[in-house]
């Protein structure tokens, strides 16, 4: 009888190599493959991300087609074109049918995928649910024909499996096609591939990209730019985000003679005398050839590294959007919603996460029809990849959440949570490495620096919302006022003229009381023959006004500007000119215009307006000069602001406290019973 | 267009004299135009103050028993649209009423609704609109909108029974009418304005007045010759009663000393017509004084009468239920026979028509319940 087996050798028995579908199986919901409907959209975002990466690279303006068709009742055809240089035919089966390949997974730059898990976790996928292979085409422009590629992956080694293999014509000079059965739904709504595909257009307006849904329904998002986005150079590994391992592995591959050569130039950040003082710090000499290095040491060089004052790490290896592009992709894809106002888009200069350089965008969308009475719609965006799970577990939306929106015009209860209102905001995050809160890439997780840089960008967006719904408000009730003494009230006197027999009683005085404000009207042309712009002020208060009118031009384009009249200050460096205008009686009116030459790149919003001499409640159309100006205002003009202020102090002392008849019986009669 | 008059017999006695307004009637809106045209011309921004029909404004005044305005005042200013739209609908208003006044006539609540699409910016939008400013424009006055020749499409009750009145008809001819003898089967039907300028009160051998939810009921009650019998005069109010409708009962309450009482369905809907018949209601609060009826007494059919009559009857329906719990917060249902009868019929879940008394015969409700509970109410 033999002795019965040791608990070691129980175990031993029981140990082998986990095949990579079984790991597939085990981690579906973190690869995004965990439901019917997650698999299609991943799969999409897969085959896209990889199709709009080889684009950026080999500088070609993307062009992709999604085509998504119905196989069985439970099972789709998704396939993926794209125009990018294609593959060649010897690297295609590890691209797409073995996982943890690719390109990117040791660049320390900001791409779409990284990990290489991505397509051939799809094609896994696609493999496992349908026992379908996935079937590649792929053309280099070098070559006359594409080769078209049967692939399943072999789940116990890992490894690329060829089905079949054959040539065939392409009507493109490159460019690769992804083609999969797999077991999926296909949904429309949130979280769907439309909704992936609207937000990868929005961030990528150089991409023009086509979705064919089951039913045959074809959306093209068109390219709104031709402008590339400008390549993010390959950086050097920054210390400050190594970790143990991976500073073991450079050092092993690298070829420099001595540790000080190593750190300076295989590693950024570190400056000679740096390196010196860390080696000395870790007591480790210069003279060791890296690869020699021991893991005791690799750990004390890591903590030197750690420790020491090294210069940041350089933002070039960033790729964000840019405020030109995000404006120009919400206004191609939003478009037919009219919003009513596109806030300035935010970019926030780089700064650093744990050893990884990151910047955060923002964009706002506001008014028009975007839905009022519902929370704001939120794009998330990492390293321009739209974010469509997880969205309450997201640093993105907690940043959003946390900021206070009623001070900018949005509703929101308690002044926490998601806000509601008419407004879209986009919200992108750009790094060398995002710090998600899973692999599936779905949200983007606390980061204190991350935090502070997503407050700073949203307040900033908040700002321009807040300005313009004020402005907004203001005009509305200017526009209110203004049917009131053009419509009503000329009506009003002549009714009750004719009623009591008398003659019909100058309406000026009434009229200035009921406006009580200086309106400024600022028509702006732009044609061939150029842009003008005008302005005409309008005293419509009861007194008489002394006013210094002031414009900021952007001052690129200010020297450009013709006056008339000429300005009775200028300072070109600023864009600044002003003008002190003739007395204004009530109801009297004045105009001054200039002009820039054909095709100057100006447009309405760029100009600014303000007025001094006046108090903020009674002006429209201008903004008071700010007090940091620092303009030596005309004696008249400063006597006028001190009355003007006198007077709105001595107003708002003695304000009308009378119940308005129609708002109390407007609010009385909606809740009256019968 | 020449004016009716023109065309009627040129028999001229003190009794043929044309419709005149009161002399007064329509003075106030002219003071109102005055008001406005003097602020325009001294420079101020137009505005008029007038009393707030919000509900905390009105509130139910238990010694007179019915709901009156209270003094809280609100301002219509041109300073705000809305308030500038208004005041320009007040004086097209006032000039079309004005002008009516002129020229004889008098219009419906429609057809002054129409009118208004010849007003551009301050045409109407709906008749909620025109009634509102009305009702605005009565309280300002202190007239009805009868004195404004303004009257609701509805017509209003019809009236049997031996009471002799004088009207002024449409050609200014004055009829003397008993409103047994002189008119057919279908009664004495009542105009829109009953103010005494249209309708005199003569002379009537009646000893009160029956006002009845139904025209079935009142139909049984004629043919059944209950007003000679027990000289009454019978009223039929034609569901919720047209203002004419409390405005005459109220007048025949006052100048008949006529005692009024109210014999209805026994549902929660039919307590609040007789209570609006005696109370008043909150749209018209600024008006109880002219047409609420303080006096009115409740007949039935109540909560009690289904169980003492044994009356065939329906379940109280959700609605039921909630317009009944309503009832038991409503001032005007505050005494403790009003709320022993609400929650009896809560607690019984049960209501009844007038005409279920049928069950017992046609005569029954003539000869029986009538009877017995106006025995019981001390009127017969």
């Amino acid at each position: 009888m033999s002795p019965p087996p040791t608990i070691a050798q129980q175990l031993a028995a029981k140990q082998r190599e986990i095949s990579v579908a079984e790991f597939f199986e085990r981690n579906r919901q973190i690869l995004g493959f965990d439901n019917p409907q997650r698999a299609l959209l991943t799969t999409v975002k897969e085959g896209v991300d990889n199709g709009l990466d080889a684009c950026d690279e080999a500088r070609i303006l993307p062009d992709i087609l999604v085509e998504i068709s119905k196989e069985t009742d439970d099972r789709l055809r998704v396939a993926v074109t794209d125009s990018g240089p294609g593959i060649l035919r010897r690297e295609i089966p590890n691209v797409f049918a073995r996982l943890l390949y690719g390109s990117r997974f040791h660049s320390n730059r900001q791409a779409r995928g990284q990990q290489g898990i991505g397509i051939s976790a799809a094609v896994l996928y696609a493999n496992l649910t349908t026992a379908r292979p996935a079937r590649v085409t792929s053309k280099v422009e070098e070559e006359e024909a594409a080769h078209v590629l049967e692939l399943v992956i072999d789940t116990q080694k890992n490894q690329p499996r060829v089905v079949s293999e054959d040539v065939t014509l392409w009507d493109s000079p490159h460019g690769t096609r992804v083609e999969l059965v797999l077991k999926a739904r296909y949904v429309r709504g949130r979280q769907s591939p439309y909704e992936y595909l609207r937000g990868t257009a929005i961030v990528n307006p150089h991409a023009r990209i086509v979705l064919v849904e089951p039913d045959g329904t074809r959306v093209t998002f068109e390219r709104a730019s031709t402008d590339l986005p400008p390549v993010a150079k390959e950086t050097l590994p920054h210390p400050y985000g190594l970790e143990l391992g991976e500073l073991g592995y450079l050092l092993k591959a690298s070829k420099r003679s001595g540790l000080a050569e190593f750190l300076t130039k295989d590693l950024q950040g570190v400056s000679a005398r740096t390196a010196r003082e860390l080696l000395a710090a870790a007591g480790l000499t210069n003279s060791a050839p890296p690869a020699s290095v021991s893991g005791d040491e690799q750990d004390r060089l890591l903590r030197a590294l750690h420790d020491a004052p090294l210069i940041a790490p350089s933002p070039e290896g960033l790729s964000p959007i840019g405020s030109i592009l995000i404006k120009r992709g919400l206004r191609n894809v939003l478009g037919e919603l009219r919003p009513e106002f596109y806030c300035p888009p935010v970019s926030r200069p780089p700064k650093v996460h744990a050893g990884f350089p990151f910047m955060v965008e923002v964009g706002l969308v506001y008014g028009g029809g975007l839905p009022a009475d519902q929370p704001v719609q939120i794009l998330r965006f990492a390293n321009r990849v739209p974010l469509l799970f997880q969205q309450g577990a997201c640093a993105i939306t907690n940043a959003i959440s946390n900021l206070d929106w009623r001070r900018y015009g949005l509703d929101q209860k308690g002044g926490s949570g998601l806000p509601s209102g008419p407004a879209l905001i986009l919200v992108h995050v750009a790094s060398t490495k995002v710090p998600f809160t899973n692999e599936a890439k779905e949200a983007v997780a606390e980061d204190p620096e991350i935090d502070k840089e997503l407050t700073l960008a949203l307040q900033a967006a908040a700002r321009h919302l807040r300005t313009h719904i004020s402005r907004k408000s203001r005009r509305d009730f200017a526009s209110e006022k203004f049917a009131i003494i053009q419509r009503i009230l000329p009506k009003l006197a002549e009714k009750t003229s004719h009623l009591v027999g008398k003659g019909v009683p100058d309406l000026t005085p009434v009229i200035t009381r009921i406006m009580d404000i200086v309106n400024v009207e600022t028509p702006f042309e732009s044609d061939k023959n150029g842009v003008r712009a005008k302005v005409e002020v309008t005293n419509y208060t009861p007194r008489t006004r002394v006013l210094e009118l002031f414009v900021e031009i952007p001052p690129d384009v200010f020297p450009l500007a013709v006056f008339e009249p000429v300005p009775d200050g200028v300072e070109a460096a600023l864009g600044r000119a002003w003008w002190t205008l003739p007395k204004l009686g009530p109801n009297g009116r004045t105009a001054l215009s200039f002009s820039f030459p054909p095709k100057t790149d100006v447009e309405a919003n760029d100009l600014d307006w303000y007025v001094a001499g006046i108090d903020e409640a009674h002006i429209l159309g201008a903004e008071p000069l700010p007090g940091d100006w620092d303009v030596r205002l005309p004696r008249t003009i400063v006597e006028a602001a001190e009355a003007a202020a006198a007077d709105a102090a001595a107003n708002g002392a003695t304000g009308e406290e009378e119940v308005d008849y129609d708002a109390a019986e407007a609010s009385a009669h909606t809740s009256e019973e019968d | 267009m020449p004016p009716k008059r023109a065309r009627t017999p040129a028999k001229k006695t003190d009794d043929e004299e044309p419709v005149k307004v009161r002399a007064d009637a329509l003075a106030p809106t002219l003071d109102l135009a005055e008001q406005i045209y003097g602020q325009l011309d001294r420079g101020e921004i137009p505005r008029m103050r007038l009393p707030l029909r919000t509900k905390q404004n009105i509130s139910f005044q238990s010694r007179e028993g019915v709901w009156k305005l209270g003094r809280a005042m609100g301002t219509r200013s041109a300073r705000k649209l809305d308030g500038a739209l208004m005041l320009l609908r007040t004086f097209y208003l006032v000039d079309f009423i004005n002008e009516m006044a002129r020229e004889g006539k008098t219009s419906t609540l429609r057809e002054l609704y129409y009118i208004s699409e010849a007003w551009e910016d301050a045409k109407f939008h709906g008749e909620d609109e025109s009634n509102l400013l009305i009702e605005d424009l009565e309280v300002m006055c202190e007239r009805l909108r009868e004195d404004f020749r303004l009257h609701p499409e509805e017509n209003g009750a019809s009236v049997i029974g031996d009471l002799t009145i004088k009207e002024r008809n449409r050609k200014g001819v004055v009829k003397k009418i008993n409103c047994r003898d002189d008119v057919g089967d279908g009664g004495y039907s009542l105009p829109f304005n009953v103010e005494k300028e249209k309708i005199e009160f003569v002379s009537t051998n009646a000893k009160f007045l029956i006002a009845i939810e139904c025209g079935g009921m009142v139909d049984r009650l004629a043919e059944n010759g209950f007003d000679e019998q027990h000289d009454a005069i019978l009223l039929h109010l034609k569901g919720q009663p047209a203002r004419s409708t409390r405005r005459f009962l109220r007048r025949a309450s006052e100048e008949l000393k006529l005692p009024v009482v109210v014999f209805t369905d026994g549902d929660p809907w039919s307590f609040r017509i007789f209570a609006s018949v005696a109370y008043g209601a909150i749209k018209t609060a600024h008006l109880s004084s002219y047409l609420a009826t303080p006096s009115a007494e409740f007949l039935g059919v109540t909560a009690s009468d289904i169980e003492n009559y044994d009356l065939p009857h329906d379940k109280l329906s959700e609605q039921d239920i909630r317009a009944l719990q309503a009832e038991l917060t409503d001032p005007r249902f505050g005494t403790a026979e009003w709320r022993a009868e609400i929650e009896l019929m809560l607690k019984n879940g049960k209501k009844a028509e007038q005409q279920s008394l049928a069950k017992y015969g046609l005569n029954y409700v003539t000869e029986h319940y009538l009877p017995e509970k106006l025995t019981e109410m001390g009127v017969l």
